[in-house]
């Protein structure tokens, strides 16, 4: 098991070394100056060079690539060319609100989405099963900013219910703080719920067709025992390893869910990064997000054992 | 002993003496099967409505000219702002410019992304993933990068490369297909990969069958249904991804209509005209419902076997 | 005295997408207390059906159950789910014919035994536990204290089966269904585990219907036997009576290609009978007799006029226009 862990978590490092290499190479893959690239196109020569000098351009690239991740092995992700703060300052004045919108989309997501798998298959082919996956496919469908406006719309204009847009930190109390993040989690949450309902789904009717499921109602096990200790707990593999890769479609529509309701997290920072140019920014939350995305797979991948006791390392 | 001679119709013709087992009744009635085209439609009904909804989208996107339209990039700053009339159909934006034209020339965009991605990734990524499903060598390397390339969540992905270049739909549409070819790759080396154990295709390669050969009568027609179900859903996926970037202002140049731009012009006002907001929601969440559904259809036909697991 | 189980015109049809499947289509038998009723028949002749449909583990839909199944005088077919349940695993339970696949993977092997306990009998994780270990001795499996907390895929097929008819004894049903106990084993297990329901069944006391295509095992374990085919009975009798002298020409056919020990596999006479042909498709009515198209006595009679079972001697029901009188047919 340990030498599992190791194995897995070494495996990691030649992945992000790529993350790392390509997120770097990115502002050289483009075509031109990247110093010119970054400066834009009112940019004075005097600020072109100003550029070329903060990232070190004059030197040669593996060289710079080098040091690059030797800063940000060390905490040190750059600075900021419009600001002038280092990066990982921005972003830890902007974690917070993006650190909650996630995971309170993750537990609300998690929890709506599997007991409607769970019912859909169970119900397979009645009208639930079809409202299920008839929302399944909405979900897919409407892009997260339409969700948001709509509910920020009904809920918040209409029947002035919530906050319209805007955070409060965790720290002024829970309410106060789950007021202005339900809607955005909501929002955020529709393609999250959908594709984990749907691999939910799949998975049961899978479960639910195999002989020791029979076998448990040949005992006389009742249907919520047969569906949630029986059958849950062997379809439970696919769920979590598609609940973590759906992390990236939680990154990414923070990103436009910040936007909708002004939330001053590190979704509006790329926002405002990507509008400025302000490519060490990027390169910190493309880095740090991804980041994240490998260490949760990973961490879900440590963690199938508890489900399946013929998984073994 | 439940023996009983009951008589029957047919009892009648039987000789004298023989014992005639009663019939059974029908315990369930069997349904009607409808074959030809109405048939198909009542089986496949996702791909029905995906497949037209798809279409009227894609007449609209052609004919956008000929649908009483006007000019959607023309300025109008006395008209700023007007709502929803019998002269404006879907209002006016802020500089004035007729939504309605500007949502139906929008459709052009995306189904323009949607496409040029789908069938840009597809290709790409058949190509890579066969690559490293037939050469060993390049199936290490090829799947470190794409693994590396699959930790950068999509979005963020076509974002970063987007930060880097000028705004334009070709641009738009390199970067989402950069962002997609990992996940295509994949699944073509996966399909490959599985074919090549398969016994018709072994049985193929003992018989000294060429391996080019191979591919074109083998492997590429079995990949041809997974990777057109997975063409729909990255069709939709980039539509989605067009209208975010454009939306917060890294995709298509504001000057193109686009529904990602229109929304992130609308957005300003969004409070107090939220319908500038809401017809190109309404029409992009429409599209993309249609690729899915056609998508979903698609799976269902081609391919059960995955059906049945997503 | 009524019989424990007495199942009245069983008819369990599936729809499908090509029509419904009379997989089941009209079989009535009994189970007395206490004795071994064997059921044989090739694959797809409904035998599993039957079994399952007792305990209504067919999925309905796309499946529905008509006739009547009468265990201890109550209408099985007309409770509801809740008092199914508690005859599931109870009174009634089930070995299936997969050792490898019926028992849960990612559960204990004691918590599988236990849960019927505690389903039926309400007792303690504790108790359950403690019980469980006793089943396993019960069945042979050796340091039970320690497989107890094991899961199935550490145990080999045969010791899977045993657990499973740990679980089928928990709670001392009055009948016990196997479906095929024994066709997924070894030679060797199989015998082992015939004998286990040997002696279990003179310990415990349960009645058994065995569900079973191997003759051999009908001939070891069984005391009455129906033979099925085509979703029909086609001939019932006690066990000597029908290895002596089979009525329908199917059990014939049955009996006739099993091979019996001592006999020369060279030579004509050591010659495997076999039946010819297929089982005929379930979605279609047959007029006739079912086993018609495949039979060596067939005549117009058998393809227009479906026979009714008749008593051909005392306790010895068979469903065939030629097999009224003794031998009349018999090769």
């Amino acid at each position: 098991m340990f030498a599992y862990v190791v194995r897995r978590v070494l495996a990691t490092i030649p992945v992000m070394a790529i993350v790392a290499l390509f997120v770097f190479s990115l502002l050289y893959l483009a075509p031109g100056d990247p110093a010119a690239v970054i400066a834009g196109d009112q940019a004075t020569p005097q600020d072109v060079e100003r550029i070329r000098a903060s990232l070190g351009l004059d030197r040669p690239y593996l060289v710079r690539f080098g040091s690059w991740v030797w800063d940000i092995l060390h905490g040190d992700m750059g600075v900021s060319i419009f600001t002038n703060l280092p990066v990982t300052t921005m972003i830890q004045q902007r974690i917070e609100p993006t650190l909650s919108l996630m995971i309170l989309t993750l537990i609300l997501a998690v929890s709506i989405a599997v007991p409607m798998g769970v019912l859909a298959a169970w119900k397979q082919g009645t009208i639930i099963d079809r409202a299920v996956m008839a929302f399944a496919v909405l979900g897919f469908s409407v892009p997260v900013f339409v969700v948001g406006y709509l509910l920020a719309y009904v809920f918040a204009l209409e029947l002035d219910w919530l906050p319209v847009q805007g955070y409060t930190a965790f720290s002024n109390g829970f309410f106060p703080w789950l007021e202005n993040l339900i809607l955005p989690a909501i929002a955020l949450g529709g393609v999250y719920i959908a594709l984990i309902a749907r691999i939910t789904r799949a998975t049961m009717l899978e479960v639910l067709g195999q002989d020791y499921i029979r076998t448990a109602r040949a005992k006389g096990a009742g249907q919520g025992s047969i569906l949630f200790l029986h059958a849950l707990k062997n379809a439970a593999v696919p769920i979590v390893t598609v609940i973590g890769i759906g992390i990236a479609l939680l990154i990414g529509g923070a990103v436009v869910t910040e936007s909708v309701f002004a939330i001053p997290g590190l979704g509006r920072l790329t926002v405002d990064a990507i509008l400025r140019r302000d490519y060490p920014v990027i390169q910190g939350v493309v880095l740090l997000f991804s980041f994240v995305y490998v260490l949760v797979n990973l961490l879900i991948d440590l963690v199938y054992t508890l489900f399946d006791p013929r998984i073994r390392y | 002993m439940s023996s009983a001679t009951v008589l029957s119709p047919t009892a009648a013709t039987a000789p004298q003496g023989v014992a005639v087992a009663a019939p059974t009744p029908d315990v369930l009635l069997p349904v009607k099967a409808r074959k030809g085209f109405i048939g198909f439609l009542r089986r496949h009904p996702t791909m029905a409505i995906g497949g037209s909804l798809l279409l009227l989208m894609v007449l609209v996107a052609i004919f956008a000219p000929l649908l009483w339209t006007t000019d959607p990039t023309a300025l109008a700053p006395a008209r700023r702002t007007r709502e929803p009339s019998a002269m404006y159909w879907f209002g006016t934006d802020m500089l004035g410019r007729d939504v309605y034209s500007r949502v139906l020339y929008g459709a052009r965009v995306s189904l323009i992304v949607g496409f040029s991605v789908a069938i840009l990734a597809s290709v790409v990524g058949l190509t890579i993933g066969m690559i490293a499903g037939y050469i060993r060598l390049a199936d290490s390397i090829i799947m470190r990068v794409m693994d590396g390339l699959m930790s950068i969540p999509p979005i963020l992905l076509a974002i970063a490369l987007m930060a880097l270049t000028r705004g334009s739909v070709q641009n738009v549409i390199i970067a989402i297909t950069i962002a997609e070819i990992p996940r295509v790759s994949r699944l073509v080396r996966g399909v490959v990969l599985s074919l090549r154990e398969q016994p018709y295709v072994e049985a193929a390669v003992a018989a000294g069958t060429r391996t080019p050969m191979i591919i074109w009568r083998h492997i590429l027609p079995n990949t041809l249904a997974p990777i057109t179900v997975q063409a729909t859903y990255i069709c939709a996926a980039a539509m989605i991804t067009e209208a975010i970037l454009s939306f917060i202002g890294a995709g298509t140049p504001p000057i193109i209509p686009s529904w990602g731009n229109i929304m992130a012009e609308g957005r300003a006002l969004w409070q107090v005209k939220p319908y500038i907001v809401f017809f190109p929601a309404v029409f992009l969440s429409i599209t993309v419902l249609a690729v899915n559904l056609l998508g979903d259809g698609l799976r269902d036909a081609l391919d059960p076997r995955m059906a049945k697991r997503i | 005295m009524p019989p424990l189980l007495e199942v009245e015109n069983l008819q369990t049809h599936f729809r499908t997408p090509d029509g419904v499947n009379r997989a089941v289509d009209g079989v009535s038998f009994h189970v007395n207390a206490g004795e071994t009723l064997a059921v044989v028949g090739e694959s797809g002749c409904g035998k599993s059906v039957t079994a399952m449909s007792i305990l209504r583990l067919i999925p309905e839909p796309p499946g529905k159950i008509a006739g009547s199944i009468r265990f201890q005088g109550r209408d099985l077919l007309t409770l509801s789910d809740r008092e199914m349940r508690d005859i599931r695993g109870n009174e009634i339970s089930m070995i299936f014919q997969e050792p490898m696949t019926s028992l849960n993977p990612v559960l204990t092997v004691g918590r599988q035994i236990g849960e019927t306990l505690r389903l039926h009998q309400g007792l303690s994780a504790k108790q359950a536990e403690a019980k469980a270990v006793e089943m396993l001795t019960l069945v042979g499996i050796p340091e039970p204290a320690r497989r107890v907390r094991e899961y199935p895929h550490q145990l080999s097929g045969g010791m899977r089966q045993r657990v499973m008819i740990a679980i089928a004894l928990a709670c001392n049903p009055k009948l016990l269904i196997a479906d095929e106990p024994t066709t997924a084993l070894d030679v060797t297990i199989q015998a082992q585990i015939l004998e286990l329901m040997r002696d279990l069944k003179r310990t415990v006391g349960a009645a058994i219907v065995l569900i079973t295509h191997d003759l051999g095992v009908v001939a070891e374990v069984a005391e009455r036997v129906i033979v099925m085919y085509a979703g029909k009975k086609v001939e019932e009798a006690a066990v000597s009576p029908l290895f002596r002298n089979p009525k329908h020409p199917y059990t014939q056919g049955l009996l006739g290609s099993m091979p019996k020990l001592g006999s020369s596999l060279h030579g004509d006479e050591g010659r495997l009978a076999e039946i010819p042909g297929l089982v005929p498709s379930l979605k279609q009515k047959i007029p006739g007799c079912v086993f018609a198209s495949r039979c060596p006595h067939t005549t117009d009679l058998c393809r227009q006029v479906a026979p009714a079972l008749e008593e051909k001697e005392p306790g010895h029901v068979a469903a065939c226009h030629y097999a009224v009188k003794e031998g009349a047919i018999a090769a």
